[in-house]
């Protein structure tokens, strides 16, 4: 979608972490932009820096130098409190091991982002079932995660990342825990969030099967963008 | 606020037997508080200075124990007045004591076999001792019927509950109390009735005409010679009057008149008579007061400290990941604390209204003999202090534990995790 105004814009960024006196450049002098409503893929090998590129895209890390953009908001500049209120609106997140709430019911994970907004019962449990819906889970609300497949606890993840309707949503190897029927069927269902409800996706993954499904692949090696592949060339 | 409120409940669901095992840590510390800070509020209390209907003790001045002789008695009653415009203390409004410490064996003087009296006129145990002056109607009629008795029948003795337990008598049952501290005085009692549980429990009342007749018997069956101590037989004097000002009058009749100078007598109220029998147990009181208190705190701190740095530090991933979904540092802050808040305040309320319970209405108050208290209530206040104990020491021990929860950086820990 080369016409679309970009959604995330990555701008010179630096991440380096010091480790005693030694400095370790995580991304070096990285740029980007990602459109509104694309789905891209980040792939490269183990210490590339996808995970802490998508981190800083979704406002849980902070670069070093340089400036990230999403949706206008330099998340760069926020505070750790005000990236909290930002995320809460503005990105959900699907993590590899699914990360739910042993103890919660799958309508109560899908929930938890929702308490802290201004809602109502009534309005929480609406946008909870709308969410669970769209992932196929509205006869599992009230399973918890232990009574649930790893692909079934995927979709919940799934669910409660899009249960606030957030522009962008930013997933970490999203099928690596699953089998391959249930990684299609999950990569389906991203790819559902884009077509059907213009969510712009970003998802680093090891598994080109995986990447083929996404518009755009970008390629990371020691922290700087080596390559980029086009849908369908993977 | 009270969506977030539910996470709390279900955090602390989420592992019953720590969960559990805390709340019982904490009540058994909140019932040990409890105990303590009972005692110290009834001192505070019984030390504490009024300024209207408050009692005076006359006593010795320079001996303790303060041993006047009984002719120091009518007047010192009276308030020592002499003159039209001195106050006189109506008769009702005053009372004397005389030790009397006996024991059922003469051969083997023990603990379990003693018992300690105030030998007095038998009136005045309605009238002007502590807490049986304010008695409900029920415990009053029979108190009232018992003095009667006392005042019929002059070797009738009132025996408190535990002393009747401790000796293995009854209501009704004779003794021979064999002096202690009157060497040679035996006195033969009819127990006629009891006190109300409480306060006089581990105590007796005779009459005093029944100890003052007991010493000129003595002296008659040792051909005219007095009894050691019959020149030595009133230990203190009560006196009540109405206000400071009539007690500072009282107090200088009676520091002014000839008659009290060998021996010499002080007055004080019964605040500062009562701190001055404290004296003696001035360090005790300080290290309850100050060191096994704060002790206690500090343990019941520590135990809930542990158990919310485990969960703390078992939920990293649960926090980071609450982090990914929005909620803010404080949030965290505020989650954890409120977890402890609420584990600690609920099982300081149990704690303490458990022992306020079970203490007054099953135990008859807390057993501690101190000074001439016996037993201590556990009072209403408790339900203040062990919620209060619970939520202090819970803030405390839950700060550094959700301090750290609020600063768990979320990339770092999905790192860890991946």
């Amino acid at each position: 979608m080369p016409d679309a105004a970009p959604l995330v814009q990555v701008r010179h960024v630096h991440k380096f972490f010091t480790r005693g006196s030694e400095r370790v450049d995580v991304l070096q002098d990285l740029s980007l932009d990602v459109p509104a409503a694309e789905f891209l893929g980040l792939m490269g090998p183990s210490g590339s820096g996808k995970t802490t590129l998508l981190n800083l895209i979704a406002g849980l890390d902070s670069p070093s130098e340089g400036l990230v953009r999403v949706a206008d908001k330099e998340i760069s500049a926020m505070s750790e409190a005000q990236l909290a209120r930002w995320r809460t609106r503005s990105v959900g997140f699907v993590f590899q091991f699914y990360h739910l709430m042993s103890v919660m019911s799958a309508f109560r994970n899908v929930e938890l982002p929702l308490l802290l907004l201004p809602l109502s019962a009534a309005q929480r449990k609406k946008q909870v079932l709308a969410a669970l819906d769209i992932v196929g889970l509205s006869d599992r609300i009230h399973h918890k995660p232990g009574q649930l497949s790893g692909g079934q606890q995927q979709r919940v993840g799934i669910a409660r990342a899009l249960v606030t309707d957030p522009m962008l949503i930013v997933a970490d190897e999203p099928t690596g825990d699953l089998d391959s029927k249930s990684a299609e069927e999950i990569l389906d269902l991203l790819q559902e969030l884009r077509t059907s409800l213009g969510k712009t996706i970003i998802m680093v993954t090891h598994d080109p099967r995986a990447a083929s499904r996404a518009d755009r692949v970008l390629h990371l090696e020691k922290g700087r963008l080596v390559n980029e592949t086009r849908a369908g060339a993977l | 606020m009270l969506k977030l409120s539910l996470l709390l409940l279900q955090n602390l669901a989420r592992n019953p037997v720590r969960t559990a095992l805390t709340m019982l840590g904490t009540i058994v510390l909140v019932v040990a508080v409890t105990f303590i800070w009972s005692i110290l509020t009834f001192l505070d209390e019984a030390t504490a200075e009024k300024n209207s209907n408050l009692k005076a003790i006359v006593s010795e001045q320079w001996r303790v124990p303060s041993q006047m002789p009984q002719s120091y008695a009518r007047p010192l009653q009276e308030g020592a007045a002499r003159d039209a415009d001195d106050y006189k203390v109506p008769p009702q409004d005053s009372m004397t004591w005389s030790f009397f410490g006996g024991s059922l064996d003469p051969a083997s003087k023990t603990f379990e076999n003693a018992m300690f009296a105030f030998c007095l006129e038998p009136d005045k145990l309605l009238t002007m001792m502590d807490e049986l002056d304010e008695l409900q109607p029920e415990p009053k009629a029979e108190l009232a019927a018992a003095v009667e008795r006392m005042k019929k029948n002059r070797r009738g003795a009132i025996v408190g509950r535990g002393a009747l337990e401790k000796l293995k008598k009854q209501v009704g049952d004779r003794i021979v109390l064999h002096g202690i501290n009157y060497k040679d005085i035996n006195l033969e009692l009819e127990i006629v009735g009891t006190f109300p549980e409480g306060r006089y429990d581990p105590l007796a009342a005779i009459n005093i005409e029944y100890l003052i007749a007991a010493l000129d018997v003595y002296k008659r069956e040792h051909r005219g010679t007095p009894h050691p101590l019959e020149d030595k037989t009133l230990n203190l004097v009560w006196l009540r009057v109405p206000d400071m000002a009539t007690f500072q009058k009282v107090s200088q009749q009676i520091s002014e008149s000839p008659s009290f100078t060998n021996p010499a007598v002080k007055i004080e109220t019964q605040a500062a008579g009562i701190g001055t029998w404290m004296e003696a147990y001035r360090d005790l009181i300080w290290a309850f007061r100050f060191l096994i208190a704060p002790a206690i705190i500090a343990t019941l701190a520590s135990i809930i400290a542990n158990a919310i740095s485990i969960s703390v530090r078992e939920r990293q991933l649960e926090f980071a990941v609450m982090k990914v979904l929005g909620f803010r540092p404080n949030q965290l802050l505020g989650l954890v604390i409120g977890e402890s808040l609420l584990l600690g305040g609920l099982a300081g309320l149990i704690g303490s209204a458990g022992t306020l319970y079970i203490v007054n209405n099953y135990f008859g108050g807390i057993k501690f003999p101190i000074a001439f208290f016996g037993i201590f209530m556990i009072p209403t206040a408790a339900l203040v202090w062990g919620p209060a104990i619970g939520i202090g020491a819970s803030f405390i021990g839950s700060f550094l534990p959700a301090w750290s929860a609020r600063s768990v950086k979320a990339a770092e820990v999905f790192a860890k995790v991946a």
